[in-house]
């Protein structure tokens, strides 16, 4: 069984939020409102967060793309009291909004702040693809075209791009990635088999120096960034 | 030895009164969580970075009182103190009536409340590794057991609530310290990680518990025209000093823990940040100087007018010691990476009250005190009234059952320790 993961080259990143917009969009996750992101009432999957340090003259600014990490040990699922959010065979963590509560203890584990509430019925115009095509309905769980309010959401890897591509037979992390690797204009993501010792992340891994966010928690993370 | 119990009878203006109005505030927050339930919880204040509001501070310190409240019937019906008999009764009472509240709180507080179920299916749909899916054994068996406690006070049996008493409060305990868990075992939340918390929630829990019974008692007994013994007050003032002595032992450890080591950080915005007025002016201010300069002072500790107002102000301390964990603690924003965040992403959470989030907390509070009246009216829970006591009836809420011809010569009012 393949373990997924994704490696980011922090070096080629340059912040223009290509990857947010193509999570949002595949996904379908509501964009809602100036006013709602202010309040941090809207759900994102994916974030791009700018990071400074040092003083003028001497600043610098680190852009740290952040999907959900899809831990190996991930304090989400050990927190679900519903079975709701669950590490897949694949190492992907799962959230299913039909079993899910809705109870947030997951948003209050997560060390990533990867999680989001829905906090409202998303209105209609708020969906990037209020009616997903229908070759779509074979594909798992996903889509989930309407939310309801009350569950929470998460990144998943594009699972059903993966489950598909499994299914179909043909390489994923050349022929098939997840949406914000597909959508880098930098060609900064690369999504592969962590165990494939072949694979062009595995490739990386070995050859680049890099770095796991908060590594303290012992969560091990698998997504990865390569540093600058 | 037995203490007669009376029901009221729940015939005066006042009561009818009090009763119309709880059930009409009842009324409007039972409407106020429909709206939100159809809207959603954006009516809410809490957010993705405070993702728990009112409804959790609510049920934390809802079991809080009703642990404590039932630990402390366990001194009459297990260590046999006779000098809390007439109040015993509505004590286990009490606890019942605020672990329900404290499980329709959770209930609410869920996103989609309609799959509450979900969290008792133990062991087939449950993760059993979650402290909620835990905490739902320990809440509904905590439930259970005090009802089946009430039952076996009523039935009067003395060894079998002395067996079912022992039981239910080392339940009591357990519930308590599960509630801890729920905040102390979250690693992500530094200003919560801590092994203490479990024994800070039920040092909090005997604190408020013992606070909120002296206030509920003096307050039952004052307004049904029942005679109110000082001494009964006064010791239960010197338990609420021990108790309040061991949460300020353990809040200091609790916060000199997080000092000590680098990882300060957030336990620093605790102390000194925006909301920190809370900590130092409600939660040690009102919860633990001013009953303790109150309860300390040997003028005051054997009035019960002081003693009620020190209960007054632990139970309002103990209250904003909740709110301040889970809305201010959740605040302060994770470090993802090294160095500023910048823009919302880095910025510390904020938390506005809504009034959708505060009609559904004063209508649960007003629900569960309907309940309680509703109770003392239903069920034998009142020590008899004494007949030479009539006038200090206040009338407002009470007046006593006149055909209730208890033997007062053989009820002993709990007054004989031995």
């Amino acid at each position: 069984m393949a373990r997924w993961g994704m490696v980011i080259d922090l070096s080629k990143c340059t912040g223009c939020q290509s990857c947010s917009v193509a999570c949002k969009a595949e996904n379908n996750v509501p964009h809602g409102s100036p006013e709602e992101h202010e309040k941090r009432q809207t759900p994102f999957w994916h974030k791009v967060i700018a990071v400074s340090s040092g003083e003028y003259p001497t600043v610098r600014i680190d852009l740290i793309p952040m999907p959900c990490m899809h831990c190996d040990d991930a304090p989400c699922v050990t927190v679900c009291p519903a079975k709701a959010t669950y590490r897949r065979e694949d190492g992907i963590v799962i959230q299913d909004f039909r079993r899910c509560i809705g109870c947030k203890y997951c948003i209050v584990a997560c060390p990533y702040g990867a999680r989001s509430f829905n906090y409202k019925e998303p209105d209609e115009e708020e969906y990037q693809r209020p009616d997903p095509p229908s070759e779509r309905a074979d594909r798992g769980i996903w889509p989930f075209p309407h939310r309801i309010h009350g569950v929470v959401e998460k990144c998943t890897f594009c699972f059903h791009r993966i489950d598909e591509a499994v299914k179909e037979g043909k390489k994923v992390g050349e022929e098939v990635v997840p949406a914000c690797a597909e959508a880098c204009p930098a060609h900064a993501i690369y999504f592969g088999d962590l165990d494939d010792a072949g694979s062009q992340v595995s490739r990386l891994l070995a050859s680049r120096q890099w770095l796991r966010l908060r590594e303290e928690m012992g969560t091990s993370p698998k997504v990865f960034y390569l540093t600058r | 030895m037995t203490t007669e119990f009376v029901a009221l009878e729940g015939k005066t203006r006042g009561y009818r009164f009090l009763t119309a109005v709880l059930a009409v505030i009842a009324v409007a927050g039972f409407v106020s969580f429909i709206i939100s339930y159809l809207q959603g919880h954006q009516l809410f204040g809490s957010n993705n970075v405070i993702p728990w509001g009112m409804p959790i501070v609510l049920t934390i310190y809802l079991i809080g009182l009703s642990a404590g409240s039932l630990i402390l019937s366990s001194l009459t019906y297990v260590f046999g103190r006779e000098k809390y008999r007439p109040i015993a009764r509505m004590a286990v009472f009490l606890a019942i009536v605020l672990i329900f509240g404290a499980m329709l709180s959770i209930a609410i507080d869920l996103g989609r409340p309609e799959k509450f179920w979900r969290l008792f299916m133990f062991f087939y749909m449950n993760n059993m590794k979650s402290m909620f899916a835990i905490n739902g054994i320990l809440y509904g068996g905590y439930f259970i057991i005090s009802l089946i406690y009430l039952g076996i006070i009523f039935s009067g049996s003395q060894r079998a609530s002395r067996i079912t008493g022992i039981i239910a409060v080392g339940w009591a305990v357990l519930v308590h310290m599960g509630t801890g868990a729920i905040f102390g075992f979250i690693a992500a939340r530094e200003a919560w990680f801590s092994p203490v918390k479990p024994l800070e929630f039920l040092a909090a829990a005997l604190t408020s518990g013992v606070a909120l019974l002296i206030v509920a008692v003096t307050l039952t007994l004052v307004l049904s025209g029942r005679e109110l013994k000082k001494d009964v007050v006064a010791s239960l003032g010197r338990l609420l000093t021990y108790f309040i002595v061991i949460l300020l032992i353990l809040i200091i450890v609790d916060k000199l823990t997080h000092l000590y080591s680098p990882h300060r950080e957030a336990t620093l915005y605790m102390l000194t940040g925006q909301y920190s007025w809370m900590f130092w002016g409600l939660q040690i201010g009102l919860g633990v100087i001013i009953p303790l300069a109150i309860l300390l002072t040997p003028k005051f500790n054997k009035k019960i007018g002081w003693v009620v107002a020190a209960a007054v102000s632990v139970v309002i301390g103990v209250f904003f010691e909740r709110y301040y964990l889970v809305i201010p603690g959740a605040a302060y924003p994770q470090h993802y990476y090294p160095g500023k965040i910048e823009g919302v992403w880095g910025a510390t959470g904020s938390f506005a009250l809504t009034p959708a989030e505060m009609v559904l907390s004063v209508g649960i509070i007003a629900f569960l005190v309907f309940i309680f009246i509703m109770g003392l009216k239903y069920l034998e829970l009142l020590p008899p009234r004494e007949p030479a006591k009539e006038a200090v009836k206040e009338g407002e809420e009470e007046a006593e059952p006149a055909d209730n011809t208890t033997d007062i010569g053989e009820g002993q009012q709990g007054n004989d320790e031995k």
